[in-house]
């Protein structure tokens, strides 16, 4: 039976619909894709329009209409399969391409490899070839790719209102050139800071052509130690690489090493190999942090000092000065009421570790820490072993302030302003904006029309980076490409094109400039393009010699540091998930939440427990069902937290005469009277997103106060905001979540008790994961043993001790019959709590932003988060109302648990789905099967770990502000342009619909069949160890997360199951999860006075689990002293 | 009462019953033929832009499958082939042919032809053509015979339990693997040689996947 469907020839909107990226730079310039860009996010206009009934009738009226009219509603939708017109090389139609790339960031690069599917970048993954990083990324590499799909970029050059065409951009650069030929007077740039080898050239050209020309670069952040401190130290250019892998003891002044600094993909990676631990006989190393805000770095240290940041130099003397054995510096110490005792003890430990040792300071903190920290560590023999010198060309570029007097001078005709945003980010008392419109001329070069372009009279659209040729260093100097995925697509202007041409050069395609700064024949240019890296281009590692009469000079220009108190507090300035502000219309970014606060979307003013009791904000009581009062903040008052909604009071920060307001959220860890201020937020000229997300630190930033300032005051004033924070609740209570142990001493360290993950947690009292066997029975085993049970394990399902015998499914055969049997193990002892891996989770599985709005009901989609505990060794046994439970801890523990699926083995989910949308697969994954789904919820009610996310709304059709917009109301679906970076592999889920973790399953199948493809007639299907990683894994900075096939006995992931520490989290329950973690080590110093004989989360474990012995067992055994603030 | 209502109004519910019976099942046996993929899917032949002969390119002239679909044993589509695919013969053949134009044009501008698609599957389902043509699965099982439609259309359901079918027991649908593109041969089971496939699903491991992760992401 044939029928045959005349189907008309398609028009041509018809076809511009669907059609790929190839089209969109033509379809750019049409007026209708304008106007519907135009449309999609009109500015400030109130899209709540609603549906009034008459409409409602007219469009039902008219479907019944069209029902009754030959059935058209039943006729086949056409699609259309769109053939190239010839055939692009190496594109395989289904296949991603892959091409090495780089992301720049100020003087840093990430070096990538980009996933392109027929020329769509849609993932980026660390360049394994860049060794140092060994195919990790960040979470800023990750978002990135977002932006480039942004609708709010900027999409056209601008002069006024005009719209200027590449060819007219093109006269109006060479017409500058010639009306500056000769000494360029007039002439100024405004530019960010770069390493590219090829900028450094051009602009080399530049300054040949336009001697007179003022070249400025300026960067609202600094991440890197100043070179006067190494200019003073050592009489050269030269800055650190620090060799962390080969430091048994670090100290981190001020340093967050794995976030702001710098290079932190590469000290965190190199860090973890110090930290790593498989056995007991492994080395660990052990860090000391002493700072103000609580950072990443903080959390993760053996011994954390809270110290303002204006007194780091005084702390970096007092160290100095036991270390050099010297008086010289005593004076700097005095003063602040500094307790040297914590620096003393800390450095006999560096004494003991001379040329194994490091001390880092922030780059935040002023020339004469960093001269002292070279001292340090010149003293103690680590410079050519834990920390090398390379050298650098000094910075040659003049400052933002020496612009702004020529500008106030007059002397400034035509200005470019490069990249950036100084009128967002200058220092506030240059008072920027008024500056740049006393310029005649502004030409600004920028990706999004932000609040430097609105002054400025030419806006020029820049390329993302995955448009664009460049190049770039990474931090230890390696060349890497920067190559372009994807045609510029709204036909934006690269860099390296715009410089070329005010240089004069005669052809200057970015292409050919870079070639030409390579300087490489066709062949060696290929090869460093397919590589990504240009082999030995490191920095030159510089020999150093220390001369400490050299840095008495800058010692001697101190400014005395005051004592800190509520009427003199300190601000102190750091970044977040947003950088400088330069990511702020990043969806992806905004809504993960911070690490350490769980606070999405807006930035808070981070106070001290012990000012927020002096302002009388800390929570003072719980309503328990609304009737009985009780003190109680570990689980923080319904009444102040209704679920995921922090109700925060707004405060108002004054400095030096400038004041901003901002809402206050109390945070552990703070040096009592630093309040911290991220950056980057409260933009008034952003996208849809970042526009007024959070408030502007800046406003009260200037360049000498640039990281900290003192003199501050916080007052807070009667109004409150609601915050979005995904984690209200921060104590474990005593629980066996997390577990840890020290790594030596005592008698319950690693050393001691290399199970010591058995003797915690209730799984010897029930069923659990062990089946027959006891949990400390099956520690004692030999490894090869406990390897061949896991295995076994993971392909039956035994019964144990368990009431219930669970049907094995496959009738007489094993429940899990698959040739692989997946796992993952989580290593929390290297965890640093990047969330790389939840935004690399969110680009790899097309997983929906929801705002603001959702988040605070708790709706967030994450298929990974990050659980972030405190714990302060207090917390009582009982619940409420315990002495233990009313204090804010003002110096706590901080453990950190990426929390997804379990891939339970008997799977709570499974068995309350009422149409088996989540069934197992034989391979040991819950898989969800998103067609089936109806959205009962059964699901999520019932998963013991709260991992499955459902779809309340069409998050991934409709913008995240037009959720509540009916199906007959006005369709504002998300523009074609933010679909280009959904993953094909993956299915987009609808409303409705439940989705969690499925291990990348995606993953999984692409490399069965690639493997089945090889496998041919030998029949070997099963996938080699190695060959899968899921995007959690793969971004891994820390390489924290191992996953493979358990039932290979040989595999990475029986081995990392097989260790000590190895334990599952609600294990009691039965669940037999796939993904187990290994426990965290902390490794103190006993000579330290705030050591702690037991982490102080297993001393609230003892505390509850033994509380009816008399107490003799835990409290008693291991009271912490405090370091608190000295 | 007896004044108001009939007493063939007695036999009312049992019609009334008798009535949503049939109602129900002429429904039921409606929507069960009706609504199924195997009657809405089978026999979809649209016109397409180019009148594309594959019983004359792979039938008479028998060129191979995987001339044009070039991607069928990498990739998970078997991709329809670029103009210049087309332009290869036909650069010589036929250049001046009016049906044709729409490819030359194609070829010279770079726009797409729109080729109609027929078998769709839907959005959530992830069908890998390398993996099944690697082991024994012929175009045919699931395409028909191709080298004799004039005009292709669709020849099979392609619903779940088309897939599935093969799936649970996939011996009696295979081919030897050097058959796979010869639409004209027969399956191992129709050649009298069902043990021979078994041996060949033993051999090569072919295990196709039952669980929902096998087809949806």
């Amino acid at each position: 039976m044939k029928r045959k469907f005349d189907h008309s020839v398609p028009s041509q909107r018809e076809l511009s619909g669907p059609k790929y990226w190839r089209s969109l730079d033509e379809l750019a310039d049409t007026p209708g894709f304008r106007e519907h860009l135009a449309r999609e996010f009109p500015e400030g206009a109130s899209s709540m329009e609603g549906v009034d009934r008459r409409h409602f009738m007219k469009l039902m009226a008219a479907s019944f209409a069209l029902g009754g009219l030959g059935l058209a509603g039943c006729r086949r939708p056409e699609s259309h399969i769109l053939p190239y017109g010839q055939s692009v090389e190496y594109t395989v139609p289904g296949l991603p391409l892959y091409f090495a790339t780089a992301m720049p960031l100020r003087k840093s690069a990430i070096p990538l490899l980009a996933e392109t599917h027929q020329g769509r970048p849609t993932k980026l993954e660390g360049n394994p070839s860049y060794l140092p990083h060994g195919g990790a990324s960040t979470t800023l590499a990750q978002a990135s790719v977002l932006d480039l799909y942004d609708p709010e970029r900027a999409t056209a050059h601008t002069k006024g209102n005009d719209i200027l065409t590449v060819a007219q951009v093109n006269d109006l650069l060479t017409s500058i050139t010639k009306t500056y030929a000769g000494n360029g007077e007039g002439l100024a740039f405004l530019a960010d800071e770069s390493a590219s080898p090829t900028r450094t050239r051009l602009i080399g050209q530049l300054k040949k052509k336009f001697p007179r020309a003022i070249w400025a670069e300026y960067e609202a952040i600094q991440d890197e130690p100043p070179v006067a401190a190494a200019q003073a130290a050592f009489g050269q250019s030269v800055k650190p690489i620090y060799r962390f892998s080969k430091a048994k003891r670090i100290v981190s002044i001020d340093a967050d090493f794995f976030h702001a600094e710098a290079g932190s993909l590469y000290y965190a990676r190199d860090f973890a190999k110090g930290r790593r631990v498989t056995k007991p006989s492994d080395p660990m190393n052990r860090l000391y942090v002493v700072e103000s805000a609580f950072t990443l770095t903080g959390s993760m240290a053996d011994h954390r000092l809270r110290l303002a940041s204006s007194h780091m130099l005084a702390f970096a003397a007092a160290l100095a000065g036991k270390i050099l054995g010297t008086s010289d510096y005593d004076s700097l110490t005095k003063g602040i009421g500094l307790n040297t005792e914590w620096a003393d003890k800390c450095a006999d430990d560096l004494l003991a570790n001379r040329g194994e040792s490091l001390v880092v300071a922030g780059a935040d903190q002023p020339a004469q820490v960093h001269a002292l920290v070279y001292a340090i560590n010149a003293k103690l023999g680590n410079i050519g072993k834990t920390i090398d010198f390379v050298e650098v060309d000094a910075p040659s570029a003049s400052s933002i302030s020496a612009l702004a007097t020529a500008i106030k001078a007059g002397s400034v005709k035509t200005l470019f302003v490069l990249n950036g945003n100084p009128v967002y980010n200058a220092p506030v008392e240059l008072e920027f904006a008024t500056l740049l419109k006393s310029v005649p001329d502004v030409i600004r070069y920028g990706y999004y029309y932000d609040e430097t372009s609105a002054l400025a009279g030419t806006h020029l659209a820049a390329t993302h980076y995955l448009e664009s040729w460049a190049d770039a260093r990474t931090v230890d100097g390696t060349i890497v490409p920067v190559q372009p995925m994807i045609m510029p697509l709204f036909n934006g202007l690269m860099e390296v094109e715009l410089l070329a041409i005010l240089a004069g050069e005669e052809k200057p395609e970015a292409y050919g400039q870079v070639y030409a700064t390579m300087g490489r024949d066709q062949k060696g240019f290929e090869k460093f393009l397919h590589d990504g890296l240009l082999e030995n281009s490191t920095y030159k590692t510089s020999n150093v010699t220390f001369d400490a009469a050299r840095i008495s000079p800058l010692l001697a220009s101190v400014a005395a540091a005051t004592v800190l108190s509520a009427d003199n507090l300190e601000v102190r300035f750091i970044t977040d998930k947003v950088d400088d502000g330069r990511f702020a219309n990043n969806g992806w970014l905004q809504e993960c939440p911070d690490p350490m606060t769980k606070i999405s979307w807006d930035n808070t003013i981070m106070v001290s427990p012990r000012l927020g009791k002096e302002l009388g904000i800390a929570p003072t009581s719980t309503k328990i069902l609304n009737l009985i009062s009780t003190p109680q903040v570990a689980r923080i008052g319904e009444a102040e937290f209704p679920q995921g909604k922090e109700n925060a009071y707004i405060g108002e920060v004054t400095v030096n005469g400038r004041t901003l307001r901002g809402p206050m959220h109390i945070q552990p860890g703070l040096a009592n009277y630093t309040i911290v201020l991220p950056l980057g937020h409260g933009r008034t000229k952003s996208g849809h997103v970042g526009t007024d997300a959070g408030y502007n630190a800046y406003v009260i930033r200037t360049a000498d106060g640039a990281a900290f300032a003192t003199g501050a005051k916080l007052r807070k004033t009667g109004e409150r905001m609601k915050l979005a924070n995904t984690q209200e609740h921060w104590s474990m209570e005593g629980r066996a979540i997390i577990r840890e142990a020290n790594y030596e001493g005592g008698e319950k360290s690693y050393q001691d008790e290399p199970n010591f993950v058995a003797g915690i947690g209730m799984e010897d009292e029930t069923p659990g994961v062990y089946g027959a066997m006891k949990p400390e029975e099956f520690a004692k085993l030999p490894e090869a043993e406990r390897i061949h049970l896991t295995s076994l394990r993971a392909q039956t399902t035994p019964r144990g001790n368990s009431l219930y015998e669970t049907p094995d499914l496959g009738g007489d055969k094993a429940k899990f019959e698959g040739t692989h049997q997946w796992g993952m193990s989580i290593d929390l002892n290297t965890c640093i709590g990047c969330t790389a891996c939840v935004i690399a989770c969110q680009a790899e599985n097309n997983i929906p932003i929801v705002g603001k709005e959702q988040v605070a009901r708790g709706r967030e989609m994450h298929w990974i988060r990050l659980d972030r505990y405190y714990s302060d060794g207090k917390a009582d046994a009982a619940a409420f109302g315990a002495e233990g439970n009313k204090i804010l801890p003002e110096d706590p523990q901080v453990s950190l648990q990426p929390m997804t699926c379990q891939q339970c083995e008997l799977a709570p989910c499974e068995t309350v789905c009422p149409v088996n949308a989540t069934v197992h697969d034989e391979e040991g994954i819950n898989v969800m099967a998103y067609n089936r789904c109806i959205g009962t919820r059964y699901c999520a009610n019932n998963c013991p770990y709260k991992v499955r996310r459902f779809n309340f709304f069409d998050f991934n059709k409709r913008a995240y502000d037009a959720l509540y917009m009916g199906p007959l109301g006005h369709q504002k679906e998300m523009p074609e342009l933010v679909k280009m970076v959904k993953n094909p592999d993956v299915t987009v889920r609808m409303r409705g619909v439940m989705e969690k973790c499925t291990y990348c399953v995606q993953r999984i199948q692409q490399a069965k069949i690639g493997q089945i493809r090889k496998a041919g007639a030998s029949g070997n299907v099963e996938v080699p160890d190695g060959t899968i990683k899921t995007a959690c894994q793969q971004v891994c900075p820390v390489e924290a997360i191992v996953f493979g096939n358990i039932k290979d006995e040989k595999s990475a992931i029986s081995l990392a199951k097989a260790q000590d520490r190895t334990y599952s989290v609600l294990g009691y329950l039965n669940t037999r999860p796939r993904t187990s973690y290994l426990a965290k080590l902390r490794n103190p110093n006993p000579l330290m006075p705030d050591y702690a004989a037991l982490p102080l989360s297993r001393v609230e474990y003892n505390n509850k689990s033994h509380a009816g012995n008399g107490g003799a067992h835990g409290a008693s055994q291991a009271e912490p002293a405090h370091g608190g603030e000295s | 009462m007896s004044k108001i209502f009939p007493k063939s109004i007695n036999a009312l519910p049992v019609q009334l019953l008798i009535f949503y019976c049939v109602l129900g099942g002429v429904a039921a046996a409606g929507i069960d033929y009706y609504a199924t993929p195997k009657y809405l899917n089978v026999g979809y032949q649209p016109v397409q832009p180019v009148p594309f002969e594959h019983s004359l390119h792979a039938g008479q002239l028998g060129i191979d499958c995987r001339y044009c679909h070039a991607s069928v044993e990498k990739s998970a589509t078997s991709s329809i082939p670029a103009a210049q695919t087309c332009m290869n013969c036909h650069s010589q053949i036929k250049t001046t042919s009016p049906v044709l134009e729409v490819v030359r044009e194609s070829y010279k501008t770079g726009n797409a032809v729109p080729w109609l698609k027929i078998h769709v599957n839907p959005d959530y389902v992830y069908f890998n053509h390398s993996a099944h043509v690697d082991r024994g699965v012929s175009c045919v099982e699931c395409h028909g015979k191709v080298n004799e439609m004039t005009t292709v259309y669709q020849a099979k359901a392609h619903s779940m339990s088309f897939c599935i079918d093969c799936h649970r027991d996939p011996a009696p649908h295979l081919r030897n693997p050097s058959d796979v593109f010869n639409l004209d041969s027969k399956t191992l089971a129709d050649q009298g040689k069902l043990d021979e496939a078994k041996q060949f699903v033993h051999d090569w491991k072919v295990k196709p996947p039952t669980s929902c992760s096998g087809c949806h992401r």
